[in-house]
């Protein structure tokens, strides 16, 4: 069975990081993917400085290179004919998708996606994050979206992230996906952090180790 | 009473612009005017969302001429305005903050650095200084602060406010486009909960009471007669800023009050790079120190000058061809000490290449 | 028995470059449309070798390569006033400023105002979509009431932020005799290539100030689809801006 699937959610949520962890684990499977970035808000901030890493890997990336646009640099022209086409191409297909106000509407550039029976949409909260930082405001927040399909926990404070970090996260918006009805699919976390947590977070959705490949810094 | 935006403490996790955005409301900035320019449009694009939840204003105006001339206004009326550009919107925003010198207008903007000159890069540099330090036709009587990461960004915007309506001089926050769109943990605050009062703000126009009868009419302007008249003008704003400047003024240090093979200065987030530098510089034997300067104007040349002193030579690094360089140079003139430069226009600079070219000038 | 397969010109206008194409505007982008009606009028025209194309910042700086044409990418909301200074030194050749609507309606407005009060004759051109595509999808002066951007994130509210700029109509109300100012639209294709073949025309006949605005298309920064695209640029927004001309030399003003 095909796998489509698109990370969407708040700005810096961390989208980016467990669309790109996911096409690496459905590589890691054997399976032929496609990382597709479709961040028209911010184009180049994102998955720019890894794209070579990640094509080095065995992953296909279809993301603008600054080099390919005008090289004029006010950001480039912001979604070619590869992103969409993506859902055309065999395999796997993951979107990484920008912040913007119009949250998943961004799926009707693409072609086949209103129809496409394997297309998942999740969204990405970060409880550290302000915007999403109560129930309420996740909950309202995952309503503006659209089409959603689940949940994802990535609540984290970047090098100052703890166990208790990701599991106040796991409570706060568990409790907001019930609301919700939407499933609660994982809480990501780093390796060192998983440990400290194990199979399973306090609400008892699964933990899923994530390695992070987003720069910090952009140099 | 609205709800406050930012209550006690928490630990956040950032890209630059937001924490901007949240600053500003911790601030209790009341209006922002803004033009949409990469990569400062976050800003203007976190206000918009956040404004109206907290009974605070937005105009997007026609330019950054205008968003220049509307924060004046706003301040003028006697309002937290704030406003934020960069790039060729700086060079636009160099006529409105000419007249907030003159005019004493406690203006305060945000400018995260991009590739210069003209339209050049999105992306970063620290090719501004220049411009943001001693732009348009003035003397240079405003306060510049240079950021180096998110808690920086967050401190300094909410200092900025009560800079400027303290000491009304224009107010810059100068950061980079790496520091904008970066992402970071951060702890934001209420100011209050930390025994950081906010200046009152204070109208020029608009003043209760009918003028002419019950107080006199305010007249404000920016032109003079003659020759003498601007003189005495312009003394006086020196004499102002050169007081405050001592009440101003930041800086960090970093090894410098030992004896020093190599005294590196660098200001923003190059500041981190020098830093990153000296443990590396260490394990080889040398023996470096980092002087950073918070403050671009009024620069702290006293601090900096007894920091190079005890150097045997001196390395500059910016992301610019010498737009720093020169205010080292004026700051340390007279001190006869070599100076090394690593110039990189447009470019990031990490702690290796420091390193590195300090091992070249061996 | 060798084949020889000759090389057919793409189906493209001859005054295009073909080396740069495809070219860099998103699929369906208006640019696109707009840059094959305007390529077609210099063709039909033959002065390709006469002109001088200036572009703005934003999506109208990726025809910077467009066409075999000398062409300067100016700054934002400068390209009018670059454009009246290159035909001002140089009367015999035939410029260009083409730009978005924050370039002609917000920065460069003054410049637009400018020109046409003191008739310059330039073509000068204004492609209309609603919002500042480059930067990420703000409001523009044209977006219109309700319309949701990144600046607008709840809708755009009239009160708070004024109704979309109608330009032609502004520059008709304060251009001289001689100018010629119309709105045309992608959906029209065969009206816009005479549009821009009078606008022109005008030019070289030395007559006086032309501007055109064209209805265009933003799929990118809309979120819509092919059908919900069309449908927003022929009706939602041709409700508001009315497409014909506005001002044409010698004829009589409409009261």
């Amino acid at each position: 069975m095909r796998i489509v699937e698109a990370y969407i959610g708040e700005y810096a949520s961390g989208k980016s990081e467990n669309a790109i962890n996911r096409a690496l684990e459905l590589l890691g499977e054997k399976r032929r993917v496609t990382l597709v970035d479709l961040d028209t808000v911010e184009p180049f901030y994102t998955l720019r400085p890894i794209k070579k890493k990640l094509e080095e890997m065995g992953l296909a990336v279809i993301a603008w290179s600054p080099e390919e646009t005008m090289g004029l640099g006010e950001a480039g022209s912001l979604i070619n004919q590869e992103m969409i086409w993506a859902l055309h191409t065999e395999g796997d297909i993951i979107f990484d998708v920008g912040y913007g106000v119009h949250g998943s509407k961004i799926f009707n550039l693409i072609e086949g996606a209103n129809t496409d029976p394997d297309l998942k949409i999740y969204v990405v909260v970060n409880i550290a994050r302000p915007m999403t930082s109560t129930k309420e405001d996740i909950v309202a927040y995952i309503r503006e979206l659209g089409q959603v399909d689940g949940i994802i926990n990535n609540t984290h404070l970047g090098n100052e992230t703890t166990s208790a970090v990701v599991q106040e996260g796991a409570r706060m918006i568990t409790e907001a996906a019930a609301e919700l009805r939407l499933p609660l699919l994982y809480s990501a976390a780093t390796k060192d952090i998983a440990d400290q947590i194990g199979a399973q977070d306090q609400m008892g959705n699964p933990v899923k180790i994530i390695t992070r490949y987003m720069p910090e810094a952009f140099w | 009473m609205k709800e406050k935006p930012v209550k006690g403490e928490k630990r956040v996790f950032m890209t630059g612009n937001e924490v901007c955005a949240w600053a500003a409301l911790a601030a209790e900035a009341d209006i922002m005017y803004g033009y949409p320019i990469t990569p400062q449009t976050d800003i203007m694009q976190y206000w918009t969302r956040l404004a109206p939840k907290f009974g605070k204003k937005f105009l997007q105006t026609e330019d950054e001429i205008s968003a220049g001339f509307t924060t004046v206004g706003g301040v003028i009326a006697g309002k937290r305005a704030f406003s934020a550009t960069t790039g060729p919107g700086n060079v636009l925003f160099q006529e409105p903050m000419s007249m907030a010198e003159m005019m004493r207008i406690p203006t305060v903007v945000i400018i995260p650095m991009r590739g210069g000159p003209s339209t050049a890069t999105v992306i970063y540099s620290q090719q501004e200084v220049t411009m943001t330090t001693f732009g348009g036709n003035g003397e240079g009587f405003r306060v510049v602060y240079s950021t180096s990461g998110h808690q920086d960004l967050y401190d300094y915007t909410i200092k900025a406010f009560n800079t400027a309506w303290k000491y009304r001089f224009p107010t810059f926050v100068l950061s980079d486009g790496y520091q904008a769109k970066m992402r970071e943990p951060l702890t934001i605050y209420d100011p209050a909960e930390r025994g950081i009062k906010m200046v009152e703000t204070e109208a020029m126009v608009g003043l209760p009471g009918m003028p002419g009868e019950d107080r006199p009419p305010q007249y404000l302007r920016n032109t003079y007669n003659t020759e003498e008249e601007l003189f005495d003008v312009v003394m006086e704003i020196a004499k102002d800023y050169e007081k405050a400047a001592l009440e101003i003024m930041e800086w960090e240090h970093f090894d410098t009050e030992a004896e020093m093979d190599v005294l590196i200065l660098a200001h923003g987030v190059v500041s981190r790079a020098a830093r990153g530098a000296l443990p590396l510089l260490k394990a080889e034997g040398i023996r470096a120190g980092h002087f950073r300067p918070i403050t671009l104007r009024p620069m702290p040349e006293e601090e900096m000058r007894k920091a190079a002193k005890n150097a045997k030579r001196i390395l500059v690094v910016e992301s610019a061809y010498g737009q720093f360089l020169k205010l080292v140079k004026e700051a340390l003139y007279g001190l006869d000490k070599p100076i090394d430069t690593l110039l990189r226009p447009g470019e990031g600079i990490t702690a290796e290449e420091i390193v590195t070219k300090i091992k070249e000038g061996r | 028995m060798t084949q020889e397969i000759t090389k057919l010109a793409p189906a493209m206008p001859k005054c295009w470059n073909p080396e740069t194409k495809p070219h860099k505007f998103c699929p369906g982008c208006g640019h696109g449309l707009a840059l094959k009606m305007l390529g077609e009028a210099i063709d039909e025209l033959g002065i390709q070798d006469k002109i001088v194309f200036g572009c703005d910042i934003g999506c109208s700086l990726l025809s910077w390569d467009f066409f075999n044409i000398d062409s300067v990418q100016t700054h934002h909301g400068r390209t009018t006033p670059v454009i009246t200074g290159i035909k001002r030194a140089r009367p015999e050749l035939i410029g260009i400023a083409y730009m978005g609507d924050g370039g002609g309606y917000a920065i460069g407005s003054q410049h637009l105002v400018n020109s046409a009060t003191r008739n310059e004759k330039i073509t000068a051109i204004l492609i209309n979509n609603t919002n500042y595509g480059m930067t990420g999808g703000q409001m523009a002066p044209t977006t219109l009431p309700g319309q949701k951007t990144e600046t607008t994130p709840y809708g755009r509210d009239p009160e708070e932020s004024g109704y979309p700029t109608l330009g032609p109509e502004m520059v008709a109300a304060i251009a001289r005799e001689g100018a010629y100012v119309a709105r045309g639209s992608i959906s029209n294709q065969r009206q816009l290539k005479n549009i821009f073949k009078k606008a022109l025309q005008n030019q070289i006949d030395g007559n006086g100030f032309s501007f055109v605005e064209v209805l265009s298309s933003c799929p990118t920064n809309w979120r819509t689809n092919a059908e919900a695209t069309w449908r927003f640029v022929e009706k939602d927004m041709a409700e508001y801006f009315h497409t014909g001309e506005f001002k044409v030399p010698g004829q009589k003003e409409e009261k």
